[in-house]
């Protein structure tokens, strides 16, 4: 199996970053468990969604070196500077732009491989605004919010033979998005799960039906 | 910011924009990095660029040197080409300058090479 190492990172200057946590582990390693499927697709294209610190697609760019090109989107310009630096510590290229989600990609653009931890917590919904830290946890109604934002625009934005992986949480009601995901034409599968104090993580991977 | 990432960008998401692609580029810090070449990545990125737009935004900059305005027949063998794609795709980044929407004149800052496209709540 290849091993997915955690990036070394510095956020010392970027106080309003997101600090990887139990989840960002969790993603780390069904990332990991789930490597042999990414190999097999030949990605080129790798996409994070809300980087934060970067350490996420910084560990793919270091499996996937210049076989791919690596993109990310963040709201929070300290979290696209975090990645940039992130990435420079690792060596790694990756090009960051600040956005919402991938609301600034043209039509036709696809990616290979999407991942998206996204702002999970069960939260009031006027808790979702600015670009500080709090937009880095705060997920409104079900802790949804920004997720269905996502997930709603994932058939324009992932390859055919593209794989996604996104984190939710048990409060989540992940059998709410699965049949969802169906119905818009996508398989689901739990790839990786994890109960830390306070919280059940899921990590699962959706693709194209074919 | 690579021209690879300018090739995938448009400023659509603003109110009453169509398109919003090409964006325009106005740059005021260019540099060029040296970045491993894969001749088999280059060539599996060639189907997914709109060359016209990068030949332009690498013209543009001032570092078109011998690009060719169109994609040859038969590039996936021609290493010579895939080497002048992957110089004006991943080589050449702005550091700093700006994004331009072609359609309402919205200007995205670029600052140490990160482009920011996000808009305010009343633009969208």
């Amino acid at each position: 199996m290849t091993s997915l190492q955690t990036p070394l990172y510095n956020l010392s200057e970027f106080p309003l970053v997101y600090e990887p946590a139990e989840d960002t582990h969790l993603f780390l390693d069904a990332l990991e468990k789930d490597m042999d499927n990414l190999l097999q697709i030949k990605p080129v294209t790798i996409c994070e969604i809300g980087c934060g610190s970067g350490i996420l697609i910084t560990a793919l760019a270091s499996i996937f070196k210049n076989t791919c090109c690596y993109f990310c989107t963040d709201i929070n310009p300290q979290a696209c500077l975090a990645t940039k630096n992130t990435a420079l510590l690792n060596k790694a290229d990756i090009e960051c732009v600040q956005m919402d989600l991938t609301s600034c990609l043209k039509a036709q653009w696809r990616f290979d491989v999407i991942i998206f931890n996204p702002p999970y917590v069960v939260t009031e919904e006027n808790e979702i605004k600015g670009n500080g830290l709090n937009r880095a946890f705060a997920g409104g109604k079900k802790g949804r919010i920004i997720t269905d934002k996502f997930l709603k625009s994932l058939v324009n934005i992932l390859s055919d033979n593209g794989v996604c992986y996104v984190l939710f949480l048990k409060d989540n009601i992940l059998v709410e998005v699965e049949k969802i995901m169906q119905q818009n034409g996508f398989c689901s599968t739990v790839i990786m799960e994890r109960k830390i104090p306070g919280e059940h993580l899921y990590i699962c991977k959706f693709n194209k039906k074919h | 910011m690579k021209l690879l990432t300018h090739n995938m960008l448009t400023s659509k998401c603003i109110r009453g924009v169509n398109v919003g692609y090409p964006l325009s580029i106005n740059a005021s810090d260019v540099r060029v990095a040296d970045v491993d070449f894969n001749p088999d990545f280059i060539s599996r990125m060639i189907p997914k660029i709109d060359w016209p737009v990068l030949y332009n935004a690498v013209e543009r900059l001032g570092h078109v040197e011998d690009l060719p305005k169109e994609t040859p027949v038969n590039y996936e063998s021609n290493e010579d080409f895939l080497k002048k794609a992957h110089h004006a795709l991943l080589e050449v980044e702005i550091i700093h300058g700006e994004l331009v929407c072609p359609e309402s004149g919205r200007k995205f800052p670029i600052n140490n090479g990160i482009p920011n496209m996000l808009l305010n709540e009343d633009e969208i």
